[in-house]
């Protein structure tokens, strides 16, 4: 069953079932393969060795857009420029961080120092990005009105499954977050 | 995913609502409170974080903190302002600064984009 993560002096701990292991992990693999599957077009090692993309392009995909946001507002052509010097890179950075966040997923005991917990938050929260489009959640009232969907022996239809599993990831790291937060600034503790 | 079942969430407890955020760039020095002090024409470059349904507060406020350095009340300051106006410019500074900050809050999902101060 899953523990809320706490801030511990042996670090920030918690307690997730293998079941919910295995979710996470494949969750974190579709986010992996999301951002790997479009693929970099340009294949120049130098490009690559500096994480540079001349052929980047903004995302057809909604979600894969909130991934890789537009980086400057009404100026499609500045934004396509910045987004060719940088997605690849912000790829990168986000695949490590999915990458690392299933390798501290072996035990149920799961124990985490205060930049392994910043890391598994940053692939918490691209998780849920990514389902949030996909449950179309674009106001915070639509986002209310799934937080009542807690009832797994309802999971009949994709949207409720989505649903749940959306608002288990918000509820993991709700509380990875008041972990962390309860390091900063105490002395002594992970944060 | 029939394992799946209600039980095995005992903690589960849903937390305070969501925010989202944008950044922008500010100040060079922005690592704190002088932000407010200076004029558009000292601050070239914003980051504005942009508010979004997903984001949870706590998460903002953390990344607010870790990232740039801000105080809590400062941070938590600047995530109700992404919260409550759509829209906050957390930080300031040249353009270089402003470009890596809004590709930092990116990298932890929130949505920010960089523009010059005078535009905001």
């Amino acid at each position: 069953m899953a523990k809320a993560f706490r801030n511990t002096r042996k670090g920030i701990t918690g307690e997730l079932e293998a079941a919910e292991r295995d979710l996470i992990r494949r969750l974190f693999e579709d986010i992996i393969s999301m951002l790997e599957r479009e693929g970099i077009a340009d294949e120049d090692p130098l490009a690559a060795m500096v994480g540079l993309d001349s052929k980047a392009v903004k995302p057809e995909d909604s979600a894969l857009l909130r991934l890789l946001p537009d980086a400057v507002k009404n100026d499609d052509g500045e934004a396509l420029e910045f987004r060719r010097l940088t997605e690849r890179s912000l790829r990168e950075d986000k695949v490590a961080a999915l990458r690392a966040s299933s390798l501290l997923l072996e035990q149920s005991h799961v124990q985490l120092t205060a930049e392994q917990a910043r890391l598994f938050a940053r692939a918490v929260n691209d998780v849920r990005l990514v389902l949030a489009d996909r449950l179309k959640i674009e106001t915070d009232e639509d986002a209310q009105a799934l937080h009542g969907i807690d009832d797994w022996s309802q999971a009949e239809d994709l949207d409720t499954y989505l649903a749940l599993v959306y608002n288990f990831m918000t509820w993991l790291q709700e509380t990875l977050m008041q972990a962390l937060l309860d390091g900063l600034g105490r002395p002594g503790s992970v944060s | 995913m029939e394992v799946m079942t209600s039980s095995i969430y005992p903690d589960f407890a849903l937390p305070a609502v969501v925010v989202n955020t944008i950044v922008d760039a500010e100040a060079e020095t922005a690592r704190d409170a002088e932000v407010e002090e200076l004029s558009a024409t000292d601050v070239p470059w914003v980051v504005i974080v942009w508010n979004d349904p997903v984001n949870l507060m706590s998460y903002v406020s953390y990344v607010f903190q870790s990232y740039f350095g801000y105080s809590e009340a400062r941070a938590n300051k600047l995530m109700l302002e992404v919260h409550r106006q759509g829209k906050s410019a957390v930080a300031s500074g040249t353009r270089e600064k402003a470009e890596r900050d809004t590709v930092a809050m990116h990298s932890f999902g929130l949505w920010a984009t960089y523009q010059k101060a005078d535009q905001a």
